[in-house]
């Protein structure tokens, strides 16, 4: 069987392409060789701009940040959470900058408004009070687990067809032609070939090396981004610094935490699929937090992790930060003699929507078809409608899960399958139920980014048993309750080292004692 | 109050100590803040005798040195304000971190209630490995002692404050430690 | 950075343990209360997403703190849900949540027509009016009420003699000694002045606002918390109670859950028998008792008693009385937790809750509950039969008056 289009690569660029292509007809395939979101999509802010942030330094980036938020508020309501955000100019900034970021900001569209500092501290009641100068901005807050997530089941509801845990090893040829790509079972290790009159590589920072098989270059820059989860909100709104874009200046409220980041070093390709939080970045991205909001000093950090960004090189800077944040769509065949290749990527998790457009607008193209880009105004599945509004009197579970799924909780058997297995985030039995359904769960870590299992305050110390149990039998594997837990620890715990100290570290021990003490569990030791 | 020996942390360690010196006829008073993990003898402490205070925390003692060397006089606790528990002999039985036996922050790991020395390596980076089912290092760090279980303030040992349990440095079965404790303050007694 | 494990209520510092969710008497009669740590701390992070996370089940939890008393790590779970249930709850039944909350007003209204108010509310029909029209449980009877209040008994008889002392104390005698048994506070007075000691009153008390606190009234328990800590401040010295759920709101839950800062004089709140204790254990105060006093006697520590970590103080005083055989037995809830049980839904919880302590004290064969909670008298004596006691009056019953003035030179 031939496809119009295969898209590599499972992150939000990928699977907003992929939903583009199959609301306007197309036969799709994705392929992911980990899973959905798994990541720079699942490790980053969770910001959407509202473009602010690159306002003096890049007004093209900013003016498309601010289009594609007010239309992500409209179509991924369910996604997205109107915050609001702040620029705050502390003692030690230049108050000079904010006159003329406001400038910019009124140029590329986007509502800024310079505030009292004191209605700054009444609106926002944990930023640094030491401020001495305020602008809000229209940032708002977008879970991207849940945003991909949409993307990829609206993808699948109109047609397209979704395998994660397939790597793409090779490309077929017909000459200079690619028309189809070689794939190998991550997990079981098949091989198999897959073809489509167009290929488009949605990869991310790994696009790199999906165009080096391909036969040509993509100069792209992986930069590392670095970032620390506290264990709940401290910020209602965005809390940017008003100055130069520099480490460690956003914090971010996304569903029950808060976010600090991020850094921006630049590292080898190499090291993109193991990379680690070092203790420098944890003491760096904390001591600029507490500039933000003084309290983070005493909140309980759950864990550190990173993403790495994929910017194409422009020039040699090595922080990768005066690289544009622009949009890259590449047509292989014009710029590299490739016909049937296209690259997609650049941008930001704001723009996401915006690349799969024009990616798929260059498909339609290529493949003579004439159908209009409709995601600017379909709403994602869920986002239907807000049914928060009449849930007061539903249980705390229910409600959770009208949180994290909109309206699809409608798909969830809450009759039966009531009991409560992930405490600290409210999951029940039947929304993991309704995630192995719908949402391409195949593991512990997979059913996490769907509905937030194991990311509350214990990491899954407490109730992963029980999940892992539920997952394998909704799996229809109950043998595997055993792996999953024991892969599951081993995840949890490369974000928990590096902040191993005060609760995080007594949480350690409560987990080695539950899991790594008993007998049975710990065979492998 | 008066008590013959009071206990500082009410878990596995510090009640099977409890029940061995209440068996022997000693009075003993233990502080337990919150329940524990670990399965311990607390109604068998309560019905030898021993008074149990549940909710409450030890919050500092007063050590004096009366040229012999140093001792515990008396302890405070939260709830008791303007009541000190006094007795002849102490054990400091409070765990690790879950228990807050220990306390780390980014710079290092005290011991919370007296300051007692502890023995630990390195800063947070290296008290954890990479592989969640390997041994960690910081689940050996604890206080040190003498040969008596007695604990340590500057490399100055406590003549009447021993340590059992989970709280003491290297892993060790609990209710050896224990054991341990009971006998020796026995001895002194005799 | 990150060098104090501090933060409000400590709620950072739940690693979700569940030990708490082993204690709670809710959780184990009621299948639709999600237990404290669902209703606290995992509750809060979702409330301090957005407050429509608010769950209308938490109007289930008594407040009894047993769940703070196990949390190994000070989380203040029971601080958490009370104060989410101020912020964000609304009161179920208005008129009823009034009466009830009200002590202070609805109390000085009765007093006055105690003699028709009593039989009125103790017969049937009445109380299934209030059962089906106002929510009132028809197997509860309002406490009585006294026919003169404490106050009008302390200032006509007492008040004069008060200032022959050289030693005083003052009294913050509570709704329930006001209005319904005067008797526990002239207990107190005979022992007071037994030991040398005076007694005073406030020149200004409230109700401690425990009843509105938990029907979602946080203005009204406010202006009432204000008022009492400003009398404090005024007394100077020790303040002196006699119910410890009084003392218990006074001391923590003004700070805790209202936000009021009571530094200053909570250490000047103190329960008679903490005092007592305390006094007699440093010798300034001697006791002597009555050689023919004997009773079987089995102490019930109430949940707010063993929150402060209090019931060592009644308890040896008690055994100080050489004729009383004290039986302690493990500490469990009463269910009644104050006003809760004497709402119509609640009522079968209440019972279930407090069956197993009811079993074991009727087990206990005493000749009377000695307690320090008057709500936890009511739930005890309807459901057993048996007298319950405040050790204060033990302690006067048990007292050689003439003995002890003359060990305390008065």
């Amino acid at each position: 069987m031939i496809y119009d289009v295969i898209i590599i690569g499972g992150g939000v660029t990928g699977v907003g392409t992929a939903r583009d292509c199959a609301l306007r007809g197309l036969k799709v395939l994705l392929l992911e060789r980990q899973d959905l979101t798994a990541g720079a999509t699942g490790r980053n802010h969770g910001l959407l701009h509202s473009g602010a942030r690159y306002a003096v330094t890049d007004k093209e980036s900013a003016a498309e940040c601010i289009r594609e938020n007010k239309i992500l508020r409209r179509v991924a309501s369910n996604c997205v959470e109107p915050t609001g955000g702040l620029f705050i100019t502390l003692p030690e900034d230049d108050l000079a900058y904010q006159d003329n970021f406001i400038k910019c900001c009124r140029e590329a569209g986007i509502d800024a408004e310079a505030i009292d500092p004191k209605e700054a501290l009444r609106m926002e009641p944990s930023v640094n009070p030491a401020l001495i100068g305020a602008v809000k901005v229209p940032d708002a807050s977008v879970d991207p687990f849940r945003l991909a997530t949409a993307n990829a089941l609206d993808a699948m509801l109109h047609g397209a067809e979704v395998r994660t845990y397939t790597e793409v090893t090779g490309f077929i040829k017909e000459g200079d032609r690619i028309v189809g790509v070689e794939t190998r079972d991550t997990k079981t290790g098949a091989e198999e070939k897959f073809y489509a009159t167009i290929t488009v590589n949605a990869a991310g920072i790994w696009g790199h090396h999906i165009a080096e098989m391909a036969g040509c270059e993509i100069r792209m820059l992986p930069a590392k981004g670095s970032l620390l989860i506290f264990g709940h909100r401290v910020n209602k709104m965005v809390i940017n610094r008003c100055r130069k874009p520099a480490n460690a200046d956003i914090l971010v409220p996304g569903d029950v935490v808060c976010v600090i980041g991020t850094t921006s070093d630049k590292v080898p390709f190499e090291e993109c699929d193991d990379i680690r939080v070092t203790p420098e970045e944890v003491q760096l991205l904390l001591r600029e937090g507490c500039m933000l909001a003084p309290s983070l000093a005493q909140t309980r950090i759950l864990r550190a992790y990173a993403g790495v960004r994929p910017l194409v090189a422009s020039d040699d800077d090595p922080t990768g930060r005066s690289t544009s944040r622009g949009i890259v769509l590449l047509d292989h065949e014009k710029r590299d003699g490739i016909p049937g290749f296209i690259s997609i990527t650049g941008g930001k998790l704001t723009s996401y929507r915006l690349m799969g457009e024009q990616a798929t607008d260059l498909v339609c193209g290529k493949l003579g078809k004439n159908a209009r880009c409709r995601t600017a105004e379909l709403p994602l599945p869920g986002s239907e409608k807000d049914l928060m509004e009449g849930a007061k009197g539903l249980k705390m579970a229910e409600k959770a899960a009208i949180g994290r799924q909109g309206t699809m909780v409608s798909k969830m058997d809450f009759a039966n399958k009531s009991e409560v297995l992930c405490e600290c985030e409210h999951v029940t039995r039947a929304e993991i139920a309704y995630a192995v359904k719908y949402l391409d769960v195949h593991n512990m870590m997979d059913l996490r980014r769907r509905t937030r299992v194991g990311m509350g305050t214990c990491q899954g110390s407490f109730c992963m048993k029980k999940v892992a149990a539920a997952l394998a039998e909704e799996l229809g594997c109950p043998e595997k309750t055993d792996e999953f837990v024991q892969e599951y620890l081993r995840e949890r715990w490369k974000g928990m080292i590096p902040v191993c100290w005060g609760d995080a570290l007594r949480e350690a021990e409560y987990m080695r004692k539950l899991y790594a003490d008993k007998a049975g569990e710990g065979e492998e030791r | 109050m008066k008590f013959d020996v009071v206990i500082i942390g009410g878990g596995l360690a510090g009640l099977t100590a409890g029940v061995e010196l209440q068996k022997k006829g000693l009075r003993c008073a233990a502080v337990a803040e919150g329940l524990t993990l670990n399965e311990c003898p607390r109604e068998e402490f309560i019905k030898l005798g021993g008074t149990l205070f549940p909710g409450d925390s030890v919050i500092g003692g007063h050590i004096v040195d009366d040229g012999d060397g140093k001792s515990l006089e008396w302890v405070e606790t939260r709830n008791l304000v303007g009541t000190r528990l006094e007795a002849p002999y102490y054990i400091l039985s409070t765990g690790k971190f879950f228990s807050r036996g220990l306390v780390s922050n980014m710079e290092g790991i005290t011991e919370p209630v007296f300051g007692c020395d502890v023995e630990y390596a390195g800063g947070p980076s290296e008290w954890t490995v990479q592989e969640f089912f390997d041994d960690q290092p910081f689940e050996k760090f604890g206080v040190t002692t003498d040969a008596e279980s007695r604990v340590k303030i500057g490399g100055k040992v406590i003549g009447n404050l021993y340590a059992a349990g989970e709280i003491l440095a290297g892993r060790q079965d609990i209710v050896t430690t224990a054991q341990k404790v009971a006998e020796q303050i026995i001895g002194r007694k005799k | 950075m990150q060098d104090k494990n501090i933060s409000k209520d400590n709620f950072e510092q739940c690693l979700k343990c569940n030990l708490c969710t082993t204690v709670c008497p809710m959780m184990a009669a009621n299948p639709h209360y999600p237990g404290p740590k669902q209703a606290g701390p995992d509750g809060e992070r979702y409330r301090l997403k957005d407050p429509k996370f608010f769950d209308l089940t938490l109007k289930y939890c008594l407040n009894c703190k047993r769940c703070e008393v196990a949390c190994p790590s000070g989380v203040k779970v029971g601080d958490i849900i009370q104060k989410a249930r101020l912020e964000f709850g609304k009161q179920h039944n208005p008129v009823r949540d009034f009466t009830l909350a009200n002590t202070d007003l609805v109390g000085s209204l009765a007093v006055p027509f105690a003699p028709i108010v009593n039989p009125v509310m103790a017969a049937k029909p009445v109380k299934a009016l209030m059962d089906t029209f106002i929510g009132v449980d028809s197997h509860r009877t309002f406490p009585k009420y006294s026919s003169k209040k404490f106050t009008s008994w302390f200032k006509s008889s007492k008040a004069p003699s008060q200032e022959g002392f050289d030693r005083y104390v003052h009294y913050f005698h509570g709704c329930y000694v006001n209005y319904n048994y005067p008797q526990l506070g002239k207990d107190f007075v005979t022992l007071m002045n037994a030991c040398g000691y005076g007694v005073r009153l406030l020149d200004k008390e409230r109700c401690c606002g425990v009843a509105l606190m938990s029907n979602g009234f946080g203005a009204q328990a406010r202006r009432n918390a204000n008022t009492n800590i400003g009398a404090f401040r005024r007394a100077g010295g020790v303040v002196l109670t006699s119910s410890s759920t009084c003392t218990f709101t006074m001391r923590d839950e003004y700070e805790h859950v209202l936000g009021i800062d009571n530094s200053d004089v909570r250490d000047n709140i103190l329960l008679t028998t903490k005092w007592l204790y305390d006094k007699v254990e440093k010798g300034e105060i001697k006791l002597a008792f009555k050689k023919d006093y004997h009773k079987k006697i089995t102490y019930h520590t109430a949940c707010h008693m063993n929150k402060m970590g209090w019931a060592i103080y009644s308890t040896e005083l008690l055994r100080m009385i050489p004729g009383v055989e004290l039986t302690v037995p493990q500490q469990q809830c009463c269910g009644i937790s104050g006003t809760f049980g004497f709402k119509k839904e609640n009522y079968p919880y209440s019972q279930k809750i407090g069956q197993e302590l009811f079993d074991t004290l009727l087990e206990s064969a005493p000749d009377v509950v000695a307690c320090d909670c008057e709500t936890c008298k009511w739930q005890i004596e309807m459901s057993t039969g048996l007298t319950v006691m405040n050790p204060v009056s033990i302690l006067a019953e048990a007292l050689d008056i003439e003995e002890t003035k003359r060990l305390n030179r008065v």
